[in-house]
């Protein structure tokens, strides 16, 4: 696989080994991009930092825990709400955030009574929370605040109260993913094995590398639970303090998100022996397989194939009314880190889309080798590019649609390229069965937009039809199919409701007999 | 190996880069312990040999290279007409390939970090 070079970068020759075109014949022996290094000073990164990988990223999904940044208030600022990280307690971890407002006058003469009087503050300010994570930043890390004191020293006068230690400043890597790092061994030090949680199934599993995105992890929860499966802590959307305190007492990690989490799944392996299983929760196969494995795990498997029969039979024919109209349409998957992995093979055989560039902003090489492992011959991929690459990719490329976050997703729409959000998502969950139809829907609404292709009309010098009437999404994405697909009676398009997550909440599971009274009968 | 087992042989081995993660653990000593345990347990239930499953690290295995086998048997059904020995033979190849691409020829620098 010969390494690509840009036209834009040819001033930074670094650059070159961070790109590869995956070839005819060719494999992962023969070219890797390189990854997970400091930025190169001249390209401007599209990169977050290791303090906003860890709190944004992975501590803030947790719900039921005040989230406290010891430092300037913009820090805790920049990575509010944008992930739509959504919990079942109101959306507590979203709604608030907290700082210690950090000012120069701090940096002289020090900031830890500034932190003791902000954590007493905030415990008081929300009596029913009683769970806390500090987070340090680049100027409480370079005066040398001792955070774990003060938390020792509130946790002393506050008994009832539990406090987490994240140093984790923005300097500490080369991007976000040295947050995660940070974080998931942060946390298996300090809280792993001190509390005890209740088991109340045979069968229990911690749900690792899942931030709830939307109800991602919710859906997965359902799935688990109809097969009789505890899930005993979500590491971490949705998750709780406590739970993830218990993480030791699983049989199972079940490990979604490998680029962010799969520290914590190591680590867990060495120090408790419960072995990782990597799955994918998204596409209809992957995740047909993933529900399988977790059912062959526990001798349960009947349970898992009843669940996959019935999700699809239910949304198969939608997936399929967007596929067929989906066929060779051209993506460059840009997302962050896991999912140019977690899509890239499954998007083109399931929904017909060709994947001509993987990018990742965070990834190591490892998630490279996973991308480039499952892309189509010829893609471009490419790793922690700037926008300037990304503008020459698009240019060369041509693609139909990008999914990347919402600083290139932008850049995107400037040169008339739709975009979706694929941190954040548009109309998610996208994970699960339906989930999966709902990402389909949102490409082809993306795709097939007409303000879209009114977009690249230029009102300072071209005509203007003014003969034709409003044209819709159905009329351009069927213009060109045969009948059999148009008139199709068992193809249709998505018919789940605006929000598919909320009456999973009040949702009743049937109960399964335990194993020992079920061998006793 | 003839042109016609080597083929075969890659079509194998892209069934498994393209769909499966259980050989991309991050660290070279785990990715040998994956392959070795999911690809042994891959010959044994395809030659229809008991399996063993001391550990919970085994039955993760052992799930893994079931459903590899019901994929492969679904996807590439010349592989029943084998004999056992054309079988353990072309596993063992697609296991040195593998091992070959994820672990002694992988560029990646990651592998041999010695902590998580």
């Amino acid at each position: 696989m010969p390494y690509h070079e840009f036209e834009c970068s040819k001033c930074i020759p670094e650059r070159k080994q961070h790109a590869v075109v995956k070839g005819p014949g060719e494999d992962l022996s023969m070219a890797l991009p390189l990854g997970y290094l400091n930025t190169i000073p001249g390209t401007i990164s599209e990169r977050g930092c290791a303090y906003c990988g860890a709190k944004h990223v992975i501590g803030s999904p947790m719900k039921d825990v005040i989230h406290l940044s010891h430092g300037p208030v913009g820090c805790t600022y920049d990575t509010w709400q944008t992930k739509r990280y959504i919990s079942d307690n109101d959306n507590f971890q979203l709604k608030y955030t907290f700082a210690t407002d950090m000012k120069e006058k701090h940096i002289i003469f020090g900031a830890e009574k500034l932190l003791k009087n902000s954590m007493i503050e905030a415990f008081k300010a929300m009596p029913h929370i009683k769970r806390m994570t500090i987070y340090q930043t680049c100027a409480s890390a370079l005066i040398g605040d001792d955070i774990n004191a003060i938390a020792e020293e509130v946790m002393e006068e506050m008994p009832d109260v539990d406090v987490f230690v994240c140093n984790s400043p923005g300097f500490a890597g080369p991007s976000q993913s040295g947050g995660h790092h940070k974080i998931n061994i942060a946390w298996i030090n300090q809280k792993v094995g001190t509390f005890e949680p209740e088991i109340t199934s045979d069968y229990v599993i911690n749900y690792v590398g899942e931030y709830n995105i939307q109800g991602d992890q919710e859906v997965m929860v359902d799935f688990f639970k109809r097969m009789g499966v505890q899930v005993l802590s979500t590491f971490t959307g949705n998750g709780s303090y406590d739970d993830l305190r218990g993480m030791h007492k699983a049989q199972l990690n079940v490990l979604e998100c490998a680029r962010s989490a799969e520290y914590i799944c190591n680590e867990l392996r060495v120090r408790y022996g419960i072995p990782r299983l990597d799955i994918d929760g998204f596409g209809f196969e992957p995740l047909s397989h993933s529900l399988r494995k977790v059912g062959l795990f526990f001798g349960i498997e009947d349970r898992a194939q009843a669940i996959i029969d019935e999700e699809t039979a239910r949304w198969k024919p939608e997936l399929d009314w967007y596929k067929e109209r989906l066929m060779g349409k051209k993506v460059c998957l840009w997302p962050g880190g896991s999912k140019l992995w977690h899509w890239a093979h499954v998007i083109h055989e399931e929904m017909g889309l060709d994947v001509v560039s993987v990018y990742t902003k965070f990834g190591h090489q490892g998630d490279m080798e996973k991308g480039i492992a499952r892309c189509e011959e010829g893609a471009l991929a490419i790793d922690d590019p700037n926008e300037l690459e990304g503008l020459e990719a698009m240019e060369t490329l041509k693609p139909d649609i990008i999914f990347t976050g919402k600083r290139p997703g932008e850049v995107a729409k400037k040169i008339r390229v739709p975009y979706l959000n694929a941190h954040a998502y548009h109309n998610g969950p996208w994970k699960g069965y339906e989930g999966w139809v709902r990402f389909a829907r949102d490409i082809y609404n993306a795709v097939y937009s007409p303000i879209h292709k009114l977009s690249f009309l230029d009102i300072s010098k071209d005509e203007i039809p003014t003969d034709k009437g409003f044209e819709t999404a159905t009329m351009l994405s069927d213009a060109n199919l045969p009948e059999e697909i148009t008139k199709s009676t068992t193809l249709r398009q998505y018919t789940g409701k605006y929000d598919s997550v909320s009456h999973l909440r009040t949702k009743t599971y049937p109960e399964f007999e335990p194993k020992l009274t079920a061998g006793a009968a | 190996m003839d042109d016609v087992m080597k083929e075969r042989m890659e079509q194998l081995l892209d069934y498994i880069m393209k769909n499966c993660l259980w050989q991309f653990h991050s660290r070279s000593w785990d990715r040998k312990i994956q392959n070795d345990g999911v690809m042994g347990k891959t010959a044994q239930l395809l030659c229809d040999e008991p399996v063993e499953i001391n550990t919970p690290l085994d039955k993760c295995h052992w799930v893994d290279a079931l459903c590899l086998v019901e994929d492969y048997r679904r996807y590439y059904p010349w592989i029943s007409d084998l004999s056992k020995e054309e079988i353990r033979q072309l596993v063992q190849s697609v296991h040195e390939r593998l091992d070959h691409l994820t672990i002694t020829g992988s560029l990646n620098l990651e592998l041999n970090d010695k902590q998580y």
